[in-house]
């Protein structure tokens, strides 16, 4: 048992120590070794705490141990207890001599740190002397708990700030206030989340205080911490951009650091003046200070609500108000603010912008797009006095009316695009305190007048044409109106979207110009298939690209069709069926039922008129020339007539011209003429490209034949 | 067996005292009760219906949405992502510490090469922001200021329809509802003459993707906030005209008797998908006025049919949509969703791309000079984008005058304008490949979140109760890209 007596001593050696060097304060130059030390207070002052609330409960719980063990146990905890209190206190005091320490907090917490190593000590000794002195011992021990809360606080103050702990409820109540000034506005803020937990009148670190205006003013130990208008010469600036490792830095290294934002806002704050009365909604809406504030307050996520002086309008009346013509609703939930728009021109009445007076004080937005108001019903939108933002873009407003709205003091934008308002009518409105939008495309005001207007309203932006461009443009082609075989007597027509334009074609294959090809003036009637080109053009525009589509005409329909070689996997279509249906596929899209597609065999088909067949004049394959899928027209046909599949002659046949480079894909016309073909079955044969000719990508492979129609006239 | 052992805890409960009881019930609701502490909502009484009753939960910057959806995946590398090593670089092979073990198609999996290529087309820088454009696009270039162009988009799926499903509904299944679903749920919609959740579809020339109608689902939200498919034809809105031998006042008589009718089917039933059909015949009703107005495009004057270029006039192109786009946005519509299909230029890249920019650029620039020019721009919120980007590296062999990119989700580009987005700003960084996010990077669900965001609506509380559990647009991720925000 040579320990204790030791440790009991080496206590009271550090109390004795402790209070001397308090003493001795002001004269005492630290060496580095013991700075270092200093800096372990932080740590190492968490023993005691829990060393001290261990022995509280070793005390409470001691029937659970046998006395004498008890008593032993206890006494080692305390002494433990004593000598790490002593140990941080001295550290404290190291700690206390270098950085920037000073203020009320400080002193309190020097003092109550001091007061609880002692009363540790005097614990030890009480405990010690065998429960005599019991009610001294617990008198000393309650004192001892509530001086540890007190020195634990102070010490948070320092190291936290003022108000760490209640922070959360207090920064809540901080409601904005529209006249707050800048500085309270926007600077202030970042101050009090960044510096202030150290720079407050209790911590005053560096001596330098953020927390009134008058000592912030004032600066810190080193004087004025900025100089008004010179961001780089400002210690308070300089010091954010130190890099983190220089022990200037602020803030300092682990601590909360400032946003690229806050630091830009803080500099800007400085650049313009350091000013502490001007109100944010007295700069311009184009100074950097208030865009970087506006800015802020979306960074934090803390979306500012615009506050509004008047109450709501009862549910009631908001809900009389809407019907499927008017839509009146609040801008958000809980906000007092409405929203009116109306829909539907020959749905408008005078009388029904007249009924929403019943919430004219509540109104701030109002939509009256492409309703008939005229001048006379801006007397009304004049007395919804907190109007905001009003649309009469394409109403039948002319400007004499605009008077009216002299008194709409919050009105900030208005929309009269597609209006015939002149520039003088807008007298009134350019005047308006709080504009700062208007919208005056096609309308009788020129681009010269707007700029104008732009340079003697410079914190109006009036907006007007957003194009300039005297580029000449190609119109788009025409359409065919009809869709697949077209019927006998269908008359075919053509259009174009757009009004004005003149439509001329050709139907002999020749290209269409502009001022010989015939004129299109209504659907034609087309006695055969036949390839329609048109163009269109305009006055100011390019004339189109030529149209092509050929016009496909139903024929005389065979009593039977045989397909008698074999279609291609992918394009077999609906077999025979295919090519008598009627139905017509598109160019695009081939693995439909409409296409018969042949590359092994050539295509070979029977058609039976049966008993009574009529004269044929020609023959139409309907073919796809689809190049890009290797589909090309037929080489060569040959037309086989007769009485019935055994006794056929052949009655014509033709070499087909192939194309000589990629074109545009399209559905064709292959016409097949004949001379007085009266047969009761006819044999077609068409046979595919043999050998995809050099310029071809797939060049020496087989060609496909692709056929949706033959058809007879 | 297992239910003589049940009998056991059974009886072993019956003998609980009362003071055991008590105290475990103390307990309990003592931890309840603190726990509560912590989340104010708790009890409350709050549900999902309070909470989005069809209004903004905070003042909306942005009131209506027009997305331009690019189907397919347009190249950024080609638009808007200017690498000018990848050129320096053509041909050589893309270094694994750049790779790094990405996930490759099935396209390009068995590929031994991946040859780096820059973009044919030459870029420059434009307006005061100096974003880069490539030259495919000198409209949209026009108005470089009035956009934010967002080049570190990244998404999970790397092929098209996983990832067109991601980008509308925020999961890759396709069950989910989509973005304008829980918008019209969310916000309700503006003019009741007319659906809050338009579809238009247009197809371009280059290489296709299809889309289909769960994109434009409801999933589990009620049917009414489904969105409407606009048709290609002439006739955009079928079967709207009055059926020969009826006119408007008879359909009035039989739709009030309907309704009366399916009013007591109701009363028995309760179905409220029966109030939803009530309503939506109603509104079709209404649509008999409200539409023609807005899809006759041949009263549009000259000077916006030059602005939107003369496709706008043929129904069914993109110009078109633009138009009708903004038509139908103007009326109140809050979401208008185009599909421009056409943009997988797996080959041909130096064919197929200026083809689909052609008819994309100058009716897109339009739109957004046309809405700012009737002040809507600041209302309205345009997005332009596809479903991912495409590889810094050839698909298949690099040959001399062409190429194409594969599928490529690590890193994309889309861009915003008007409706509460911060104008003239390229947000977000990739590395000098061009295949890695070095800045900013945004997720699909932060794209949602800040969509929403836009729109005055908390994403965290826009949510729906559906077998068991709550669903939301982001599901359980999301962040407000607050850098964007104007």
């Amino acid at each position: 048992m040579r320990l204790k007596p030791f440790l009991l001593n080496f206590i009271f050696f550090l109390q004795v120590l402790l209070l001397f060097l308090l003493l001795v304060e002001d004269r005492i130059e630290l060496p580095v070794v013991l700075q270092v030390l200093g800096r372990f207070h932080p740590a190492i002052l968490h023993l005691p705490i829990g060393l001290l609330f261990f022995f509280v409960i070793v005390v409470l719980v001691q029937n659970e141990f046998k006395k004498k063990s008890f008593r032993r146990i206890a006494l080692y905890i305390l002494m433990f207890t004593s000598l790490t209190a002593s140990i941080t206190a001295l550290f404290g005091f190291f700690l206390s001599r270098q950085g920037d320490y000073g203020g009320d907090a400080l002193f309190q917490h020097k003092f109550s740190g001091t007061a609880l190593s002692i009363l540790c000590y005097v614990l030890l000794i009480l405990f010690d002397r065998k429960g005599k002195t019991e009610i001294a011992f617990y008198g000393c021990g309650f004192v001892t708990i509530v001086l540890l809360f007190i020195a634990g606080h102070s010490g948070g103050t320092l190291t936290h700030g003022e108000n760490f702990i209640s922070g959360p409820i207090k920064s809540t109540e901080r409601v904005d206030n529209i006249n707050q000034t800048a500085f309270q506005q926007a600077v202030y803020p970042i101050l009090e989340r960044k510096c202030t937990s150290c720079h407050n009148p209790s911590k005053a670190k560096g001596k330098f205080v953020m927390t009134s205006i008058e000592e912030f003013k004032k600066g810190g130990k080193k004087g004025e911490e900025w100089k008004s208008g010179k961001p780089l010469e400002s210690r308070l600036i300089q010091y954010i951009h130190l890099p983190l490792e220089d022990d200037d830095h602020m803030p300092p290294d682990g601590k909360p650091q400032l946003t690229i934002q806050e630091i830009k806002l803080l500099e800007q704050w400085v650049r313009s003046g350091g000013e502490f009365d001007k109100k944010l909604t007295d700069l311009r809406e184009d100074d950097s200070l208030r865009i970087l504030a506006a800015g802020m307050s979306h960074q934090n996520e803390a979306v500012v609500e615009k506050q509004y002086s008047f109450s709501s309008a009862s549910e009631k009346i908001i809900q009389k108000m809407n019907t499927p013509f008017r839509a009146v609703f609040p801008l958000y939930m809980n906000s007092p603010a409405l929203q009116a728009d109306f829909f539907i021109k020959e749905k408008y009445s005078p009388n029904s912008l007249e009924e929403l007076k019943e919430v004219k004080d509540q109104l701030v937005v109002l939509n009256l797009s492409k309703m008939p108001v005229k001048d006379e019903e801006l007397k009304t939108i004049g007395s919804f006095t907190n109007l905001e933002k009003i649309n009469l873009n394409f109403s039948e407003i002319k400007g004499p009316g605009f008077v009216d709205l002299q008194s709409l003091k919050n009105l900030t934008s208005v929309s009269l695009s597609g209006t015939k308002v002149t520039i003088e009518s807008l007298k009134p409105i350019l005047s308006l305190p709080a504009l700062r939008e208007l919208f005056v495309w096609s309308t009788g005001i020129t681009n010269a007048q707007v700029a104008s207007l732009n340079m003697q309203y410079p914190a109006l932006s009036i907006v007007t044409s957003q194009f300039v461009d005297d580029k000449v443009l190609r119109l788009g082609k025409p359409l065919l109106e009809n869709e697949g075989l077209i019927k006998k007597g269908e008359l075919v027509s053509l259009k174009h979207s757009m009004p004005g334009v003149t439509l001329r074609y050709t139907l002999d294959g020749t290209p269409p110009d502009s001022l010989t090809s015939m004129f299109y003036d209504g659907p034609l009637n087309l006695t055969e298939t036949s390839k329609i080109k048109a163009i269109v053009c305009k006055e100011g525009w390019y004339c189109s690209d030529v149209f092509e589509i050929t016009c496909f005409m139903e024929g005389y329909k065979p009593v039977k069709t045989e397909l008698l070689s074999k279609t291609v996997k992918y394009y077999s279509g609906q077999g025979s069926a295919s090519l008598t249906d009627g139905g017509k596929g598109f160019v695009e899209v081939l693995n439909t039922p409409f296409w018969l597609g042949f590359r092994e065999e050539p295509l070979v088909a029977g058609f039976d008129f049966g008993s009574d067949p009529p004269d044929v004049r020609s023959i139409v394959i309907s073919f796809a020339k689809n190049l890009y899928s290797s589909g090309f027209p037929p080489t060569e046909v040959e037309v086989w007539g007769g009485t019935g599949t055994r006794d056929l002659k052949l009655i014509k046949s033709m070499k087909i011209d192939q194309p000589k480079a990629y074109i545009s894909s399209q559905v064709e016309a292959l016409s097949i003429p004949l001379l007085d073909a009266h047969y009761s079955y006819y044999k077609l044969v068409a046979r595919p490209v043999e050998k995809l000719p050099q310029w071809h990508d797939g060049k020496g492979k087989k060609g496909l034949l692709l056929v949706d129609e033959v058809l007879f006239y | 067996m297992i239910l003589f052992m049940g009998d056991e805890f059974l009886k072993n409960r019956q003998h609980i005292t009362r003071k055991h009881f008590l105290g475990k019930l103390g307990l309990g609701f003592g931890s309840v009760a603190l726990g509560s502490l912590l989340m104010p909502d708790l009890f409350s009484g709050k549900d999902e219906a309070s909470v989005s009753a069809g209004m903004a939960h905070f003042a909306p910057k942005a009131k209506r949405i027009i997305y331009l959806f690019q189907n397919g995946a347009p190249s950024q590398l080609e638009s808007f992502d200017y690498k000018p090593l990848l050129t320096k670089m053509a041909g050589q092979e893309l270094p694994e510490s750049i790779r790094q073990g990405q996930r490759l198609t099935g396209m390009t999996a068995s590929q031994k090469k991946f040859p780096l290529i820059g973009s044919h087309f030459k870029f420059q820088q434009y307006g005061q922001s100096g974003a880069w454009v490539s030259e495919l696009f000198p409209n949209i270039a026009r108005v470089v200021d009035d956009i934010c162009i967002v080049k570190s988009m990244h998404t999970e799926a790397i092929n098209h329809d996983p990832a067109l499903t991601f980008m509308q509904t925020g999961a890759q299944q396709g069950n989910r509802p989509s973005m304008g679903a829980w918008l019209s749920y969310g916000l309700g919609s503006e003019n009741k003459n007319l659906p809050a959740y338009c579809v238009l579809l247009s197809r371009g020339r280059g290489n296709g993707q299809g889309v289909y109608s769960k994109l434009w689902t409801n999933g589990f939200l009620d049917s009414i906030h489904q969105g409407v498919q606009f048709s290609s034809s002439e006739e955009r809105v079928l079967y709207l005209k009055d059926p020969q031998g009826r006119d408007r006042a008879d359909s009035r008589k039989m739709l009030d008797h309907l309704a009366s009718l399916n009013d007591l089917n109701y009363k028995e039933f309760g179905d409220p998908e029966i109030q939803t059909r009530v309503q939506q015949y109603e509104m079709a009703y209404r649509m008999q006025t409200a539409v023609p107005e807005l899809t006759d495009l041949s009263m549009e004057p000259d000077n916006i049919v030059k602005m939107y270029g003369a496709d706008c006039l043929a129904p069914g192109t993109y110009a078109a949509n633009c138009l009708l786009a903004r038509k139908l946005s103007e009326a109140g519509v809050r979401f208008v969703q185009l599909y421009h299909q056409g943009w997988d230029q797996h080959g041909n890249m130096v064919g197929e791309m200026p083809l689909q920019a052609q008819d994309v650029d100058r009716s897109t620039a339009a739109l957004i000079m046309d809405l700012k020019q009737r002040g809507l721009l600041d209302e309205t919120l345009v997005i332009w984008g596809g479903e991912f980007g495409r590889t810094n590296y050839c698909q298949g062999d690099l040959s001399k005058d062409n190429y194409g990119r594969d599928h490529h989700p690590r890193c994309y580009t889309i861009w915003m304008a008007g409706g509460g987005v911060k104008p003239g700003l390229v947000y977000g960084e990739s590395d000098e490949f061009g295949y890695n996010i070095i800045k900013d990077p945004v997720h699909v669900n932060d794209f949602h979140a800040t969509v929403l965001h836009l729109m005055g609506l908390n994403h965290e509380q826009l949510n729906y109760k559906h077998l068991g559990r709550r669903y939301r647009l982001t599901d359980v991720a999301g962040k407000v890209v607050s850098g964007i925000l104007a």
